[in-house]
């Protein structure tokens, strides 16, 4: 059997801060198969963002430090490379794009010529080559008037424009698996509608993976195949999209559900916010992450870290409650259709 | 599809939501019009013109509080003169017109110096303003241009080169060294200079460099770099913020997720955007090292225009004082727009805004 598109497993990253040590990831595991998308969600320093940087090599180190695990593409170890077999994995093999469009672009660079940079560095072309793709990269990514676009700065391009001319920097190269770092949420509702579909769109055409980081159950419920959802530096659930949303099998995933708002006329129930705050990674937690957090905590709970239980094929969670000998009372909780 | 969204169409003038009532829409649609014009036309050659009508009335400016400036210090250049009469004094007054009413002498004054002349010293012999300036002004300005330069390059380099190595030994040595550039006066320096160089002169056998005097290129290293040290200790610690700033900044960490190597990111993303804020304050530090480079002309004999300016001063001679102030502050103006056409060039959010 080939092996996945990219395959990462027990990936531990540590940052050094004056306040100790913050271990922000703590053995993630996951796949990307070509042509689908990964959603990774979960809150604010959970690690998500952490995890897809360690992948590019974007861990300042110092502070930051890959403690462990391994990341293959098609099989090739990429963690702490540059290349596999003779392309490079930044900016060719995985193009990236970020939360802020605004200032994640040179303010002192034409648009054009940034989305030249990778042509020129990793396809040797030549200036006025990769001009002229850049151009018809704009194009692809449906702007407007790309020729004199492209000869434009980043402070004349509005926010959506911008996160377009990214995607269109990122996707130069055609890389295999794009990761989109919270693309949308600096944008207003309606333009984060147009870079979704764009990205289906372009992920239709080229074939390439999407890793999309999200803290948005919205945007996951549109775009993902796949979902991965993070807490406390860890991956505690993880299955298809509908899996992970219909059949939830780990009470975090439930907590996130009940506090999302829905757009039923007849809807009854009020949100729910989840109580307290996430754990203090200088010191994790022994036991399992979401514990003190968690309604339908047990005693093992704190005490040991719950392994991946497989609840279907595809689809596990990191929680005591999918034990043989757990109680079964956990109102909407999936457990399995082996256990029933 | 995607229609044209629009957001990206170009923002609306203020004035399209009726902010000026009083003028009638036909009028409204005129002047909106003229506003587009301009604003498309809006390139590089209007701003070089509005900054030259700045620099202009900038330097009347100038001129006019140098005037009166000098009206107001008790004494004239006469009085200085051992055994005058009253009667030649007055002679003399009527002959360069100060006896005439201030007004008279201010625009006569102007006049003379729209025509470029700057009139006649008063305690040299027979020396025209002019002569002066055009004799001593090009040493001054060698000099000043050279301690620029080596300022600014140095300035870019060490202070990326701390910002690259921060916290480490390069870093720990470089900022020892830019807080003695930066405390120690230049005549210090120069004096310090000029020893070493004799003894390292003594201890050859030969004359490496001169340590003194004006000529050729190897007399002026030495002054140049003296004069640019404390300005170059300055802009390391600027470019050294500036750099680190731009080090953790979003766009840097774009250049890496496209995979460009570490000298095409320090190149093309870093420096050009950290040199932004040093490229501002080298109008004033122009000035600063023109102005006062005196003390290290001094110290060298350098024929520069420093000397004639401070004795001027010291002597009263109105034509060479307000001659050589007015002078050194058109060329601080000028230079300042050089740097400011400069710093367009290189942002161009300056350019086009």
């Amino acid at each position: 059997m080939n092996p996945p598109l990219l395959e990462v497993s027990n990936l531990q990253v540590e940052f050094d801060t004056y306040g100790g040590t913050v271990k922000a990831v703590r053995g993630v595991d996951f796949t990307v198969e070509a042509g689908r998308t990964l959603a990774i969600v979960g809150e604010s320093g959970c690690g998500k963002s952490v995890t897809v940087q360690a992948l590019m090599g974007l861990i300042p180190m110092p502070p930051g430090r890959i403690m462990g695990g391994s990341a293959t593409l098609r099989g090739i170890e990429i963690l702490g490379r540059k290349t596999v077999q003779g392309r490079e994995v930044r900016g060719a093999e995985i193009g990236m794009i970020f939360q802020d469009p605004m200032s994640s672009l040179n303010p002192t660079m034409t648009i054009g010529d940034q989305i030249a940079e990778p042509l020129q560095v990793h396809r040797g072309y030549s200036h006025r080559q990769a001009l002229a793709r850049a151009i018809e990269l704009l194009e692809l990514v449906r702007i407007p008037e790309a020729a004199r676009r492209a000869a434009q700065y980043p402070f004349e391009f509005s926010g959506g424009m911008l996160q377009r001319a990214m995607i269109a920097m990122a996707i130069s190269c055609k890389p295999t698996i794009l990761i989109a770092d919270e693309p949308t949420t600096a944008l207003d509702v309606t333009i984060q509608a147009q870079i979704l579909d764009l990205l289906k769109d372009l992920q239709r055409e080229t074939g390439m993976a999407i890793i999309l980081i999200t803290h948005d159950l919205g945007v996951v419920a549109r775009m993902a195949d796949d979902v991965a959802v993070m807490y406390a530096g860890r991956i505690v659930e993880a299955g298809s999209v509908d899996d992970v949303f219909y059949r939830s099998a780990h009470p975090y995933t439930l907590g996130l559900k009940q506090a999302m708002p829905t757009n039923h006329r007849d809807a009854v129930q009020k949100l729910m916010p989840i109580e307290g705050s996430p754990p203090d990674l200088f010191a994790p937690p022994v036991g399992c992450g979401y514990c003190p957090r968690c309604p339908h905590a047990m005693s093992v709970c704190a005490a040991q870290p719950p392994a991946p239980f497989s609840v279907a094929d595809a689809h596990y969670s990191r929680c005591w409650l999918q034990h043989a000998q757990a109680p079964r009372t956990v109102v909407g909780l999936y457990t399995g259709g082996h256990h029933d | 599809m995607v229609t044209v969204r629009r957001r990206d169409a170009a923002p609306e003038p203020p004035w399209v939501h009726g902010v000026s009532p009083a003028v009638p829409p036909a009028q409204i649609s005129v002047i909106e019009a003229v506003f587009r014009e301009i604003l498309r036309n809006n390139t590089m050659w209007q701003y070089t013109l509005k900054r030259l009508i700045q620099g202009i009335t900038t330097v009347w400016f100038i001129a006019t509080a140098t005037f009166l400036a000098m009206h107001n210090v008790p004494g004239d250049p006469l009085s200085a003169e051992r055994g005058t009469s009253e009667a030649i004094r007055a002679n003399l007054a009527a002959r360069y017109g100060l006896d005439k009413p201030l007004a008279e002498q201010y625009f006569i004054y102007l006049g003379n110096f729209v025509k470029g002349d700057f009139g006649i010293s008063f305690t040299q012999q027979n020396r025209q303003v002019n002569d002066i300036i055009r004799e001593h002004f090009p040493v001054s300005a060698t000099l000043g241009v050279l301690a620029v330069i080596f300022a600014a390059l140095g300035g870019v380099l060490w202070g990326a080169l701390t910002a690259l190595y921060r916290n480490r030994l390069p870093d720990t040595i470089i900022m020892f060294m830019v807080i003695l550039g930066i405390s120690v006066p230049s005549f210090v320096f120069a004096a310090l200079g000029q020893l070493t160089l004799v003894n390292l002169n003594a201890l050859f056998g030969i004359s490496l460099l001169p340590v003194a005097g004006w000529g050729t290129v190897s007399h002026m290293l030495l002054p140049a770099l003296v004069l640019g040290m404390g300005t170059m200790a300055y802009l390391t610690r600027l470019m050294r913020s500036s750099m680190l700033e731009i080090i953790h900044s979003d766009y840097v960490r774009t250049a890496k997720a496209k995979g460009l190597p570490a000298a095409r990111i320090f190149s093309r993303h870093q420096l050009r955007n950290a040199i932004l804020p040093v490229i501002t304050v080298l109008g004033p530090a122009i000035a600063a090292i023109t102005t006062g480079g005196f003390v290290v002309e001094l110290v060298f004999a350098i024929p520069g225009l420093g000397r004639y300016f401070v004795q001027a001063v010291q002597q009263l001679d109105y034509t060479v004082i307000m001659g050589t102030t007015v002078f050194y502050g058109a060329f601080l103006v000028f230079m300042v727009i050089v740097v400011d056409l400069l710093y367009g060039w290189i942002d161009p959010r300056v350019r086009l805004q």
